[in-house]
């Protein structure tokens, strides 16, 4: 497929706008470390946890989940009328998972110290998991975006290089990653084997296509599996603390699905976005195709939570007390809402209302996430908590620079597939010249 | 065996000499505080902080005959012993020492905070004001555990064996411990300290609630309770279940490997089947390739 730059001006109002809430947020994090995290937000010992760690960390990682999904979708799914969304859908990610680090950067206490789990083992932990399938995961996000590196500057032999290399890596990644989550060479050497099988059997079996190895699409898939969930098993140890409408063994795969769900979200809203803001037109086929996906998820992610919260018998608690509306708006609002809208096949063809299902989706599971994170908590004290000028500063800042340098790299590197006719819907602005290569 | 302390509440008449021996012995600066009033209790400082290790709370309540009196329990790190804390950290810098105590490294902790959400009884707390802060605790008095006696003469004159051991076990006791005049605080073997406890009990049938706290709570700690008040009354969690806290995140963690394994397989062969089907649309799909 092909792909190329976007065509378009690089200093906007907009992108003026985004710089200069990004050095905001930059002169928020000099005092931050400068005085520590008390002086800039309202944390506490009862509320160690805030904006920072919902938002930021647990609903960025969320939010980035477009990459894994549209490219199972494409890759493995064989959903090639996809393919268009799979570099645009990397690039947020890989945006995404760069600042849920510059996230952690600023939300750790010792931040100089962020390799210490590079060095220190202990596999029981679930923070170690996540932190090291998140490290992983970005490297396996920058190999998938790095052929569009490699076509912008024209770098064949790099590319050649990497696609024999990547092949073993991928499989070395996740033999590694199992064998410091389990301390088992046997584990570590059973799934060296399975995956070294995959990458060797696969491509001669199917005369591969070209673009992005198998393998490292698979390990991308597996390795956000394992993290999308675990951020969800980590508040499996608060069941003092968290709401039984939340709290659940069930968890990790609540926070799995729902990922996946909003990672289609995601596609859908960026999509329509960059089509409006760089002029681009639109398929509406693949559109609705992928309203269909996401609908999918959300009656499934919907599903498994009232089941769940019905077998455990906890379903009471969403008529009584403030945590029971909040439980109602969660499921009620973030994921019945878009499902609903979007079983209609007319609402999915009709832009207006996929884009605002697509919408609720997303803020749905941010909604979700912060319920988890605050909201479904009962912290005893008498400390309450409510994010200060500073955390908000930070976020926004962080939120603008992904937006920012999703904007530019679409400018720099052939991100977007090359227009050859006019799609549906709205018109392309932008001057098409025949691509520059 | 490992070491534990049973404090009996009944005997506790709050004069918080442990909280002052806690902050001498850890070096623990003073704190800036308000008067502060129930329904959390009149304590002051109002909650443990990274300047208060050990604190008395203070409660209080009516009786049966409906007259006003006051409870007083010691709040501070429980010392599981099988603690969140410990299997959350993702840098291992918690970890439970076969003495008995969960200690905190300084040198490992890179200041996630998942600890302090973890604790079921919210203990750790965080240096909040500190560019380079880090997380502060009761250690049960770990650096006092060594062989050191304190002291090898008096007087001049060299220490006896046995004088050296006495003071070698009176340094190993807890600063907390040392200093409570009334017995409250007793240091010693658990499985020891849990058979005092239901002597106790039995003793004066009637005075204490039938209920040792910390026996079994969250697959039991290594301080324990007794009491004549309620422990719900007292501000303690009395929900927690008696299943240890990193038993609920274990399975998860050692489910990893075989679910690695089984995605690999799934996705192999959801693509096999996937590519069949999509070979004989290959012209469709170049097409769209050229596209
Ligand atoms: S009481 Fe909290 S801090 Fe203390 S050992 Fe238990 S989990 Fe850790
Ligand atoms: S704050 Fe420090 S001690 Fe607590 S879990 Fe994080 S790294 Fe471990």
């Amino acid at each position: 497929m092909n792909h190329e730059p976007v065509k378009a001006k690089f200093v906007t109002p907009a992108s003026i706008t985004l710089a200069l809430l990004m050095i905001l947020g930059g002169i928020v994090a000099v005092i931050r470390y400068w005085q520590g995290l008390g002086a800039v937000t309202n944390l506490s010992d009862s509320y160690p946890w805030g904006l920072w760690i919902s938002v930021d960390i647990m609903c960025g990682v969320a939010l980035a989940a477009g990459a894994f999904t549209v490219a199972a979708a494409v890759y493995i799914f064989g959903g090639e009328k996809y393919h268009m969304f799979v570099r645009p859908a990397v690039l947020t990610g890989l945006l995404g998972y760069v600042f849920v680090g510059v996230a952690l950067l600023v939300d750790l206490g010792l931040p100089w110290r962020i390799w210490h789990p590079i060095i220190m083992w202990p596999e029981h932990s679930v923070m170690f998991e996540v932190a090291w399938c998140v490290m992983l995961y970005m490297s396996v996000l920058a190999l998938e975006f790095a052929p569009a590196v490699f076509e912008r500057f024209g770098w064949d032999r790099i590319h050649g290089l990497w696609r024999r290399l990547v092949p073993a890596f991928s499989v070395i990644v996740v033999a590694f990653f199992t064998y410091i989550m389990s301390h088992s060479v046997a584990w570590a050497v059973v799934v060296l084997v399975v995956f070294a099988v995959v990458a060797a059997v696969v491509p001669s079996l199917f005369a591969s296509r070209p673009g992005v190895p198998i393998i490292l699409v698979m390990v991308g898939i597996v390795l956000s599996t394992m993290h999308q969930s675990s951020l969800g098993s980590l508040f499996l140890l608060m069941p003092g603390k968290l709401h039984a409408l939340w709290w659940t063994p069930m968890l990790p795969i609540n926070f799995f699905l729902s990922a996946v769900a909003v990672g289609f979200a995601m596609v859908i809203f960026e999509a329509m976005l960059s089509a409006r803001f760089f002029g681009r037109s639109l398929e509406q086929g693949p559109l609705a195709g992928l309203g269909r996906l996401l609908c999918g998820a959300l009656w499934i992610c919907l599903a498994v939570r009232i089941i769940d919260v019905l077998l455990r018998g906890e379903l009471g608690g969403a008529f009584v007390s403030g945590k029971g509306f909040v439980f109602l708006v969660d499921v009620l609002v973030g994921l019945g809402l878009p499902a609903l809208i979007l079983s209609s096949a007319r609402a999915r063809e009709s832009m207006t209302s996929l884009f605002t299902a697509a919408t609720l989706a997303i803020v749905g599971v941010v909604f979700n996430r912060l319920s988890v994170a605050l909201l479904g908590m009962t912290i005893p004290g008498k400390v309450g908590y409510f994010p200060s000028i500073g955390e908000f500063i930070i976020t926004i800042a962080m939120v603008s620079a992904v937006v920012l340098l999703f904007t530019l790299a679409a400018k720099i590197f052939p991100v977007f597939t090359r227009e050859e006719q006019d799609g549906f819907g709205l018109p392309a602005a932008a001057p098409r010249a025949a691509g520059n290569r | 065996m490992s070491k534990a302390c049973l404090v009996d509440l009944t005997k506790c008449i709050a004069c918080r000499a442990c909280q002052v021996a806690c902050k001498e012995w850890n070096g623990l600066e003073a704190e800036h505080t308000e008067f502060f009033g129930a329904p959390g209790g009149y304590q002051n400082p109002p909650a443990l902080s990274s300047k208060t290790f050990t604190l008395i709370r203070f409660v209080e309540m009516t009786d049966s005959d409906g007259k006003l009196k006051w409870a007083f329990a010691r709040v501070g790190c429980m010392h599981c012993q099988d603690p969140a804390c410990a299997s959350a950290c993702p840098v291992g810098a918690l970890s439970k020492t076969a003495e008995g105590a969960v200690v905190y490294d300084d040198t490992k902790c890179f200041g996630c905070r998942y600890c302090m959400m973890a604790c079921p009884f919210d203990v750790p707390t965080f240096q909040w004001e500190s560019p380079i802060p880090l997380i502060r605790k009761c250690t049960f008095c770990a650096d006092r555990q060594g062989d050191d006696a304190g002291t090898t003469s008096v007087n001049d004159q060299p220490l006896s064996e046995e004088s050296l051991a006495r003071h070698r076990d009176s340094n190993r006791t807890p600063a907390c411990v040392k200093a409570c005049p009334t017995g409250t605080l007793k240091f010693g073997e658990r499985g020891q300290l849990l058979a005092e406890a239901r002597e106790r009990m039995t003793a004066e049938p009637g005075k204490y609630i039938d209920h040792i706290y910390g026996e079994q709570e969250v697959g039991g700690t290594s301080w324990m309770y007794i009491s004549d008040v309620p422990f719900d009354q007292l501000g303690f969690p009395t929900d927690l279940g008696k299943r240890s806290y990193p038993s609920y995140t274990s399975p998860v963690m050692k489910a990893i490997p075989a679910v690695v394994t089984g995605l690999g397989l799934l996705l192999s062969g959801v693509y096999w089947v996937a590519n069949r089907k999509a070979k004989a649309g290959t012209s469709a799909q170049e097409d769209n390739n050229q596209a």
